[in-house]
């Protein structure tokens, strides 16, 4: 076994580099969406061993192996069928013109439809009981990427959320054989038209482009082959189908293999490959800890992810409990993605999550609407977040869900329900001198790490020296407008 | 929300914006001086200020109706396939002995009569796209061929022509920024309306103090970033809390500077010009008065929603005719009184027009080929119409096939209006029409 490099070996802490609070909150932030007093206080007994593992252990499944109940609704929308069964029914037996009538209606109803999907994964992100689950979903679906956009269907687009559950912290080559069949992932990538006949390569250079190898390290003939091997691959507009009449079952030569591959034999010899550990593991560190990883230390991780047979969750654990993980320039450096910026703060603040349309409105102009990334991309992230648009928005956002303001002009929105306790955790409200505490407490609370003197003492000065929950409120409104909380 | 804070920082900090350790906005050459004295026009402008020539872009979204917008009044074919929706010759404003404006577009024929427009017939593209995402998309990137695209052509336009990162070269009016506008290195400026583009918090003097103000300078709170870099090299990304702290507090203090002045060019505005009463309106209206404003802005960007008329087309499609036609009036009547007109393009397009045949719920179908418009003075005499109507005989698949690629359209607008090679921004050289003046 190779040997770690010396900053993913594991954190350990010392007088100067305790396990604290603010280390405790960063785990929580970059594992899940935040963590509340009770989760915070639980990691810091736990120390970062056992933390990663009480986060790591969930059901490798679908959404309804944790919850029967907590699962997506359509069947309240009009018009929309509540299975594939019930849409054949549908379209039995109709015109073309009435087919296309139908189709316009379904059409509507499956916006609806996404709307009420995007809405669900959004609540678990904030309430759902396995967090790292939920944020290792959201990374997956902007790794492998498919947009809902184009009438895309939900119930497919809900099928692939699933996979992405199943296969979160699994084992990676079971995952991307099962991308490969995936049917929104068949339908975004033209693989559905891959046909022996007519080959499409689509998704054979994305496969290798974006989701498994990079740039470099195939050839223009690697691709051809491979789409020939994913030929026939289909879907009956609900499940997998593997059409054999479409299937190019010729010999073809793809990284100095040649044999009768197909698709699955495709996925074996890129994991071979030996840059495929290496590139997984450098997207999962941009995702988790910091924009500009070290080639040295993502080496060393790859080797890890390849020691395991491609298992997710030994390399995982040895990313969130390395040293470079816990290391000082790593907290709050990074730009929370707009979905983080939200759940994040329905979570610190205790607040209800806002109905989905307004929801999707202001995550659009943030840039990251669930379900729709813009391209096969991906969303970049990082600095790509900001600019001087979406700095309003992120900011009047958070005010919004704050319940403070109102993020457009003089509309009444709906309470959000912020209750702020009178003077912050424990503190009377009339007590002389408590301003400072106050401030320290609501500091930790939403930013989780020390601040600058000059600012803190901004906010000392807004929260005056006798504390009422009018300054208080404006108080904490001011924290949640600093820079430093648009970070974790 | 004043500008006497921010302003007050930047003229203090005057000598010392070239020092390292002070944190300062990216555009403040521009602006803040700028503001210091509007009327300075001994100030060097770039070369997009008071004299810079401008595009406004107009986007009609949902896929407008081409056929009842330029109407072959006179073909049979157009009246056999239409019957119920289809314009009477009585009604329509006659352009010559084929074609007319819809009725509902008296503004715009005003503009062509006084030889301010140009109708151009039969604009789309090859293997066109009918679903509204994908034919969208390929009219913002102008890169038909290319399935997935992060920048859009005006995008290119700025990475290859402007300086810096200054979102003012192009402002988008909407509730997201089209991809049109997006470049690489730029991003555009958008917002729905000027009032949304600010802090709506009410404590803004501390806001303010947390955003720039106060205490983010690397020295000061002892977050330095390892190799002590100045804070303005954000070309070497080195991703540290303090690094990123700067980059965000500089980016909000932009997002200031810029919110003040737009939002005082937008209150101080005055017109007599009769613009709809909807967001497209309101819209160009903001456009108006930050032209007005001397905004180095090269290109502003408004849409106007509602084509998509599968069902019951007659009424709702003349009603977006004449919302249409009226902002375009108005904004035209302002920017002849602002005495900005000669430096003004206006470029009108949908993602695609719709089919000839009306279908079984008195509406249509989505379509390929349609017509743009030019307009603004810098239309040529002889530009009034260019290109031939397609032929409502020889369709493809039942829409009309399109004799001029937009990316001609494109090609004239980059070279003969906004003086600057189109072939590095579309990919090939598309050749311009006789179109815009010398």
């Amino acid at each position: 076994m190779a040997k770690l490099h010396p900053q993913l070996e594991p954190f350990t802490a010392s007088s100067d580099q305790p396990f604290d609070r603010v280390r405790a909150a960063h785990l929580l932030n970059r594992a899940a969406f935040g963590g509340s007093e009770e989760e915070i206080a639980r990691v810091l007994a736990l120390g970062p061993g056992r933390s990663i593992d009480w986060l790591l252990d969930f059901p490798d499944g679908a959404s309804d192996l944790i919850s029967a109940t907590d699962q997506p609704d359509f069947s309240k929308i009009e018009g929309y069928p509540r299975s594939f069964a019930d849409r054949r029914k549908m379209f039995e037996g109709k015109t073309a013109e009435e087919r296309m009538l139908l189709q316009q209606q379904m059409n509507q109803a499956n916006q609806q439809a996404l709307r009420a999907l995007g809405s669900w994964w959004v609540n678990r992100m904030a309430s759902g009981p396995y967090p790292l689950h939920e944020k290792l979903t959201l990374f997956w679906h902007g790794h492998f990427t498919t947009s809902a956009r184009d009438e895309r269907s939900a119930w497919l687009m809900w099928n692939q959320n699933e996979t992405w559950r199943a296969h979160a912290a699994g084992n990676f080559g079971k995952f991307v054989k099962a991308v490969s069949r995936d049917p929104a992932m068949l339908d975004y990538l033209n693989n559905q038209q891959n046909r022996k006949a007519k080959p499409n390569e689509n998704y054979a250079r994305e496969l290798m482009e974006l989701f498994t190898l990079g740039i470099g390290n195939y050839t223009e003939n690697d691709i051809k082959e491979a789409a020939r091997a994913f030929t026939g691959w289909a879907h009956d507009g609900e499940a997998f189908i593997y059409r054999k009449f479409d299937h190019d079952a010729d010999n073809k030569t793809f990284f100095g293999i040649t044999a009768s591959l197909d698709g699955d034999d495709v996925v074996d010899l890129i994991l071979r490959h030996k840059a495929c550990a290496a590139y997984i593991a450098s997207r999962l560190w941009r995702f988790f800890v910091n924009d500009e990883p070290d080639s040295a230390v993502i080496a060393s991780l790859g080797e890890v992810l390849r020691e395991s047979k491609y298992e997710l969750r030994p390399m995982l654990r040895v990313l969130f409990t390395s040293r470079a993980f816990y290391d000082q320039k790593n907290i709050g450096a990074q730009i929370k993605s707009p979905v983080q910026l939200v759940v994040g703060t329905v979570r610190a603040l205790g607040v209800q999550m806002p109905e989905v349309n307004r929801l999707n409105g202001v995550l659009e102009q943030m840039g990251q609407v669930p379900l729709m990334p813009p391209n096969v991309k991906g969303w970049p992230g990082g600095r790509m977040w900001i600019n001087t648009s979406t700095m309003f928005v992120r900011y009047n956002t958070t005010l919004w869900l704050a319940g403070g303001e109102s993020i457009a002009t003089g509309r009444k929105l709906l309470d959000a329900g912020a209750k702020f306790r009178k003077a912050g955790p424990g503190i009377a409200v009339d007590a002389d001198g408590a301003s400072g505490e106050l401030v320290d407490e609501w500091v930790a609370r939403l930013i989780q790490r020390p601040i600058a003197e000059e600012r803190r003492s901004v906010l000392i000065d807004a929260v005056g020296r006798k504390p009422t929950e009018t300054t208080v409120r404006n108080m904490v409104n001011l924290i949640l407008s600093m820079p430093e909380y648009q970070l974790c | 929300m004043s500008l006497s804070h921010t302003r007050r920082i930047f003229l203090q900090r005057g000598l010392t914006l070239v020092s390292a350790a002070v944190t300062v906005p990216t555009f403040i050459d521009s602006t803040v001086w700028a503001m210091a004295d509007p009327l300075d026009t001994k100030r060097t402008q770039q070369d997009s200020g008071k004299d810079g020539k401008i595009l406004v872009v107009v986007q009609l979204s949902g896929g407008n109706d081409g056929l009842n917008t330029v109407v072959p009044y006179a073909d049979d074919e157009y009246q056999r396939l239409r019957p119920a929706i289809g314009k009477k010759e009585a009604e329509i404003l006659k352009l010559n002995n084929y074609i007319g404006l819809n009725n509902q577009l008296a503004p715009m024929k005003e503009l062509y009569d006084n030889g301010l427009v140009s109708v151009i017939q039969g604009v789309g593209y090859p293997n066109p796209n009918r679903s509204h995402f994908r034919s969208m998309d390929i009219w913002h990137s102008g890169i038909p061929e290319k399935e997935m695209t992060t920048n859009g052509w005006l995008g290119r336009y700025f990475d290859n022509t402007c300086q810096g990162t200054d979102p003012h070269a192009g402002i988008a009016i909407g509730d997201s920024s089209p991809l049109a506008m997006k470049g690489d290195r730029i991003t555009p400026l958008s917002f729905e309306r000027p009032e949304n583009y600010r802090y709506n918090g009410k404590d803004a003097e501390r806001y303010q103090q947390l955003n720039g103000g106060v205490g983010v300078s690397p020295t000061q709170n002892g977050m330095n970033d390892s190799r002590g870099q100045d804070a303005h090299a954000t070309k070497s990304k080195i991703i540290t809390p303090g690094s990123q702290l700067e980059f965000l507090t500089r980016t909000a203090m932009d997002a200031q500077v810029s919110s003040d002045r737009i939002t005082n060019i937008v209150n101080t505005y005055q017109t007599a010009a009769d613009y709809p009463r909807n967001q497209y309106g309101n819209g160009l209206k903001t456009i108006a008065a930050m032209i007005r404003g001397n905004l180095p802005t090269r290109v502003y960007y408004v849409s106007l929603g509602g084509f998509d008329t599968h069902a019951n087309q007659a009424g709702r499609h003349d009603n977006l005719m004449r919302d249409f036609s009226q902002g375009v009036g108005a904004f035209w009547k302002d920017m002849k009184e602002q005495k900005n007109d000669q430096r003004v393009l206006m470029m009108c397009f949908s993602e695609f027009g719709r089919r000839v045949q009306q279908n079984a719920s008195q509406g249509t179908d989505h379509g390929a080929a349609a017509p743009m418009f030019l307009v603004g003075p810098a239309i040529q005499k002889k530009a009034g119409i260019i290109g031939q109507h397609p032929s409502l005989t020889k369709l493809d698949q039942g829409d009309l096939m399109f004799n001029i690629d937009f990316r001609n359209v494109y090609a004239t607008v980059l070279q003969d209006w906004m003086d600057t090679p189109s072939k590095p921004i579309l990919g090939q050289q598309f050749k311009t029409m006789p179109i815009i003046r010398g």
